[in-house]
């Protein structure tokens, strides 16, 4: 069966190249624009996922707040008092400021200011991504990070060594990091006095308070406790302020409706060019199907001979859609965006190319085929 | 006698027995299996009309039709007299609109089409006018594929195939597309595949419609070999010059049916 279906395929070369490249283009834009969506969710949720997780089991927010990347100031206080509830280890001060950072070329860009305390920087940045410096350089005079992927935004190296003025304040990049990124904003982790200062943030206020649970007691029930105890700050599990972040900028500034329409065109496109192009293919070779039907051939072995062609299709369409894929992430790679090709987006993809392909050849061809007269080979 | 209908005043008697006497009804168990081994296809009042819009054209009126062992029967007549009817009726890819067809003692009327399929291809061989090779396929590819869908492993497929090809003498062409053969060469091959499946019945429409007098001598050779070796072949063709191959003629004419032409003329 298999033989058959490929000699069928290689037969008719050019509408086979057709239904191969409409697959191509199809798993391509999908897998592109879902590993891009990825990438920016990655980035929303920047603030919380570079953060320490393991010291950071709860974020502590102002009350209102659903998108981490906007934390108005919070009481100072809230870290202490939070320190006396049961079930909590330690609870450190966040605080996260935006900032203009002036380089020595003249150019300026905007930069958040990240904050925490040594020397566990549970805000950030995390050792495996830096790449230069270490995390004590964080405690020299006017030290600050700065990510490697930042350099094109900012217009200027990020190198370990390079000056520049933060809201005017003098300062030094003394740790380099690679891919600790937000969205919109280049991450500056520095401690949190010298975020204080660079930032001019009250010496009475925060941003968030991350904190870490003592073993042995849940989560939710510390969370829910904090909520009880303080009313004026809202409590979240970190995942959770992180899925809130993403869900909310996905929505308000409709990435997730535009990519995800373009997801949806490339599948109905791809539906429709390949179903059609197998569509023509199999009318070209109607005789040949009414000649099997003839001889004895089932409606269910053409279904068959059609679906495993339409699965050579697939599986062909799918590896070299991958291939570019991974072409185009090692592309785009050095220019910061990072799109991760995850076993779960591939699984993902094959899914949606297999529906395409299998499902058009059902929908146009095997239709039409089962419904050719086995006597229609009498009619020449 | 086995009569065949022309009109309701027409009636041409045939030779030999009548319908209950082919198939062995009212006959003891012993004569019935006789007669059955030796009716291959036996079409008994069986009628086809096809409907186009409001019209409705009788392609083939009543008739009694029977294909024996052992005979190579030409089915004859001028085009659109419903010869091909009557072969598409014998081999199972049209049902009756009246009457009853049976194949290898099997009521086809009674088989839902997945069941005539496998009918076919376990008993019926056929050769098309304009051979119908599979273009994707090779000759031994072509000559395999019933083999292959009686789920035959490959390598006895394979075998079964090239020794069907060698008999054609299509032994050295095994590898060739249908496109590289000549259209000797391609009926050639549409005889192994029609043979390949040991099929008891054979059709063929037309064979020699498309081939040149040397490749029409060929062909009807082998089919007449074919029968002689226990086959029921019918042959439908409108060329008379075939009737030296025949053991028995049926002559169609304007959907009627008979043994002797009704009119000598338009036959010749």
């Amino acid at each position: 069966m298999i033989a058959t279906a490929y000699k069928f395929i290689r037969y008719d070369k050019p509408k086979s190249i057709g239904v191969v490249i409409g697959i191509i283009i199809s798993t391509f834009l999908i897998g592109q624009q879902v590993g891009i969506l990825t990438f920016l969710t990655t980035l929303m949720g920047g603030l919380v996922s570079n953060s320490d997780t393991g010291k950071a089991d709860i974020w502590i927010t102002d009350k209102i707040t659903i998108n981490a990347n906007e934390l108005a100031k919070i009481d100072g206080s809230v870290a202490r008092e939070v320190r006396s509830i049961e079930g909590v280890e330690s609870a450190y001060p966040i605080v996260v400021t935006p900032a203009v950072a002036s380089f020595s070329n003249g150019k300026t860009a905007p930069v958040t200011i990240i904050g925490s305390e040594a020397p566990g920087f549970v805000a950030g940045p995390l050792k495996d991504k830096i790449i230069k410096g270490s995390l004590a350089d964080l405690l020299d005079d006017f030290a600050v990070s700065a990510d490697f992927y930042d350099a094109s935004t900012l217009t200027n190296s990020t190198d370990v060594g390079t000056e520049l003025e933060i809201n005017g304040k003098r300062a030094i990049i003394k740790v380099q990091t690679k891919d600790a990124r937000g969205f919109g904003g280049s991450f500056f982790y520095t401690t949190l006095s010298r975020a204080r200062f660079y930032g001019n943030f009250p010496d009475d206020k925060v941003s968030a308070v991350a904190v870490k649970v003592k073993e042995g007691y849940p989560v939710e029930k510390v969370r829910d406790e904090i909520n009880s105890l303080l009313p004026l700050v809202n409590a979240w599990k970190t995942e959770d302020l992180k899925s809130s972040t993403v869900r909310f900028i996905v929505i308000s500034s409709n990435i997730g409706s535009s990519i995800g329409s373009l997801v949806i065109f490339a599948i109905i496109s791809g539906f429709f060019i390949i179903g059609l192009t197998l569509y023509s293919s199999a009318m070209d070779r109607v005789k040949d199907y009414g000649t099997l039907k003839a001889i004895g051939a089932t409606n269910g072995y053409i279904t068959r001979l059609i679906i495993v062609q339409s699965l050579i299709f697939a599986v062909t369409g799918f590896i070299l859609a991958w291939m570019l894929l991974e072409g185009f992430r090692a592309g785009v790679k050095n220019a910061g965006l990072i799109i991760n090709i995850s076993p779960l987006l591939l699984g993902g993809l094959f899914m949606i190319t297999f529906l395409i392909s299998v499902g058009s050849a059902l929908f146009f061809s095997v239709r039409t085929i089962n419904s050719v007269e086995p006597a229609s080979v009498f009619r020449n | 006698m086995l009569s065949v209908r022309k009109n309701e005043d027409v009636c041409f008697e045939l030779r030999d027995m009548n319908f209950s006497e082919i198939t062995g009804e009212n006959q003891p168990l012993k004569g019935k299996q006789e007669a059955d081994k030796k009716n291959v296809a036996v079409l008994s009042g069986t009628s086809k009309q096809y409907k186009t819009g409001d019209t409705t054209i009788t392609a083939l009126q009543p008739s009694d039709v029977v294909f024996r062992e052992n005979e190579l029967t030409l089915v004859i007549g001028p085009s659109g007299s419903g010869k091909t009817t009557l072969l598409s009726l014998a081999g199972c890819v049209i049902y009756p609109t009246s009457g009853d067809v049976w194949v290898k003692g099997q009521h086809v009327n009674t088989l839902n089409p997945d069941e005539l399929a496998r009918l076919r291809l376990y008993n019926i061989g056929f050769v098309f006018q304009n051979f119908n090779l599979i273009a994707p396929l090779t000759a031994l590819e072509n000559v395999m594929q019933p083999l292959r869908m009686m789920k035959i492993p490959v390598k006895e497929a394979r075998k079964k195939a090239q020794e069907a090809l060698e008999m054609v003498q299509m032994g050295d062409r095994m590898k060739s597309l249908p496109k590289q053969l000549s259209g000797g060469q391609q009926q050639r091959v549409a005889i192994a595949r029609a043979l390949v499946g040991n099929p008891s019945l054979i059709l063929c429409d037309e064979p020699t419609a498309a081939l040149d007098a040397k490749s029409v001598s060929i062909v009807m050779h082998e089919l007449k070999s074919l029968a002689k070796d226990g086959k029921s072949v019918a042959v439908v063709t409108h060329d008379t010059r075939l009737k030296q191959f025949a053991d028995r003629i049926i002559y169609v004419h304007n959907g009627y049916v008979s043994e002797t032409p009704p009119d000598e003329e338009i036959f010749n």
